[in-house]
């Protein structure tokens, strides 16, 4: 699943890449594109709460990937 | 003549690798130190006021330092790491403030107070002010020092939310006469020190025992929550030579971003040093004083503000008819700060939202978080990391507020999708 939340105002980045992480329970991965440096702190916690592994991109700029992987994948 | 060829060394090439963004931060930051000098002549006081704001917005933007997201993210993610790092900075600044105090007024039970400490009166304008104000940060996406250095990171929704503060400010303006009369005019001030004979040292202690109170509260919360927080492999640099040792160096102060906790603490020590040069730092007075201005310019002027001079805290400075005060000097000097520090970063992008609703919840979050800036005499710089450390009580309570106000944001923002 792919989250293109480039422009949007704290904490919509963070909120919206949490509800796809529940909504998915483990089952695909998320793909976070953001341009909201915040994220790089707030989401990988979170990723561990929902059982996902959490890889951080910097695109260049301020524009990050933040790809979300289900634990079970990895493991 | 071509002008485009490759040289891979020399002067020119060494240019070439500086990014773009640097360049401009560096022209910001020669500007921002011409200001300092300029200002300087005005009172020569307002340099170091312009360079510890503008060294508290380069922190704040480095270690994404926001007073909005420690009280919202308590109850939207169960996360207190930034609550954390402001817990930290509280109690630096208390030390700091009572060393300077204690030069001013040595024997704290006389009933003087210390002069610009933030001791704001005790009462329902407090407690609503706090909630107005927990609440509109929490709709708008950041407090007022978050918003301002979120406008010089390039972020256009928060431009929104600074036009909101200011017209909150106004209404207040208009309405504070009606505040002063209903409660503020009865309400007190409550200095810890000078009560029940605690002085300095009691003072000091009971603050110091609330605040490690509150932090092992905070870590009960996240524990309950189940927040763990995962190693992240970092990449490691090399760090031999010397050139590689002052690029990782310079990677970690001006590239990567700091922990919360390191901003939180620089902040308490640069709060500490605002009120040894003149008064602790605020950022509502100087607002408050352009939405007046404003006002005024289209003859709807505020009613004299009954009582307001009395007070200390970040409104009450606001009556100087000069451009460059120290009102001035400490509010607008977060902008060429935070901008330079998003520069040397590559970090400065302007950020539309695509969603018009973000637009509107800017604005009103805004305006309510403006009207509780004006009713509270300050923001959760002000009110909340200035006063607490000035071992006032009202610092206390106007926190507990801000967190009910949070609380009702929270709910009210994961319904705006």
């Amino acid at each position: 699943m792919e989250l293109d939340v480039r422009g949007e105002i704290c904490p919509y980045p963070m909120l919206k890449a949490v509800e796809a992480m529940k909504k998915l329970k483990g089952k695909d991965s998320v793909t976070v594109l953001t341009d909201h440096a915040p994220c790089l702190e707030t989401i990988p916690p979170q990723a561990g709460r929902y059982g996902y592994t959490c890889q951080v991109k910097q695109d260049g700029g301020a524009q990050w990937t933040i790809t979300l992987i289900p634990s079970g994948d990895v493991s | 003549m071509e002008l485009t060829h490759e040289t891979t060394n020399g002067p020119r090439a060494l240019l070439r690798s500086i990014p773009r963004q640097s360049m401009i931060a560096i022209v910001v930051l020669i500007g921002a130190l011409c200001l300092a000098a300029i200002m300087s002549r005005t009172e020569a006081i307002l340099a170091p006021l312009w360079l510890l704001a503008m060294g508290a917005g380069f922190t704040i933007q480095r270690s994404r330092f926001c007073f909005a997201s420690a009280f919202r993210d308590l109850f939207l993610f169960g996360s207190s790491r930034m609550m954390q790092a402001i817990l930290v900075g509280l109690a630096i600044s208390t030390i700091g403030f009572a060393i300077h105090m204690y030069s001013k007024v040595p024997f704290p039970g006389f009933g003087v107070l210390p002069g610009e400490a933030n001791i704001l009166p005790v009462g329902l304008s407090t407690i609503v002010g706090g909630l107005f104000f927990g609440f509109g940060m929490v709709i708008s996406g950041g407090c007022v020092s978050g918003s301002l250095f979120r406008m010089a990171e390039g972020y256009v929704a928060s431009w929104v939310s600074m036009g909101g503060i200011l017209i909150g400010l106004g209404l207040l303006s208009q309405t504070w006469n009606w505040w002063w009369h209903f409660s503020i005019s009865s309400e007190s001030t409550v200095w810890i020190p000078a009560k029940f004979g605690l002085g300095y040292g009691g003072g000091v202690l009971l603050t110091l025992s609330a605040l490690l109170g509150a932090f092992l509260l905070l870590l009960w919360w996240e524990s309950r929550s189940g927040l763990s927080v995962p190693d992240i492999a970092r990449k490691k640099e090399p760090g031999d030579t010397f050139g590689e040792k002052l690029s990782t160096l310079w990677r970690s102060v001006f590239v990567r971003g700091w922990p919360a906790v390191v901003g939180g603490g620089v902040l308490g020590g640069i709060g500490v040093l605002m009120y040894m040069v003149h008064m602790p730092w605020g950022v509502t007075g100087e607002l408050a004083r352009l939405s007046n201005s404003i006002m005024t310019i289209f003859n709807f002027a505020p009613p004299e503000a009954v009582g307001l001079s009395n007070l200390a805290g970040c409104t009450g400075l606001s009556d100087s008819s000069s451009l460059f005060t120290h009102s001035f000097a400490v509010t607008v000097g977060l902008l060429p700060g935070a901008l330079v520090g998003a520069l040397f970063a590559s970090e400065f992008k302007l950020r539309y939202p695509r969603n018009a609703k973000r637009y509107v919840q800017a604005l009103s979050g805004g305006i309510i978080m403006g009207y509780g800036a004006g009713l509270g005499i300050g923001c959760t710089v002000g009110a909340f990391f200035s006063s607490i450390p000035s071992l006032s009580l009202s610092g206390w309570l106007f926190g507990i507020a801000l967190l009910g106000g949070s609380f009702a944001g929270v709910q009210v923002i994961k319904r705006i999708a």
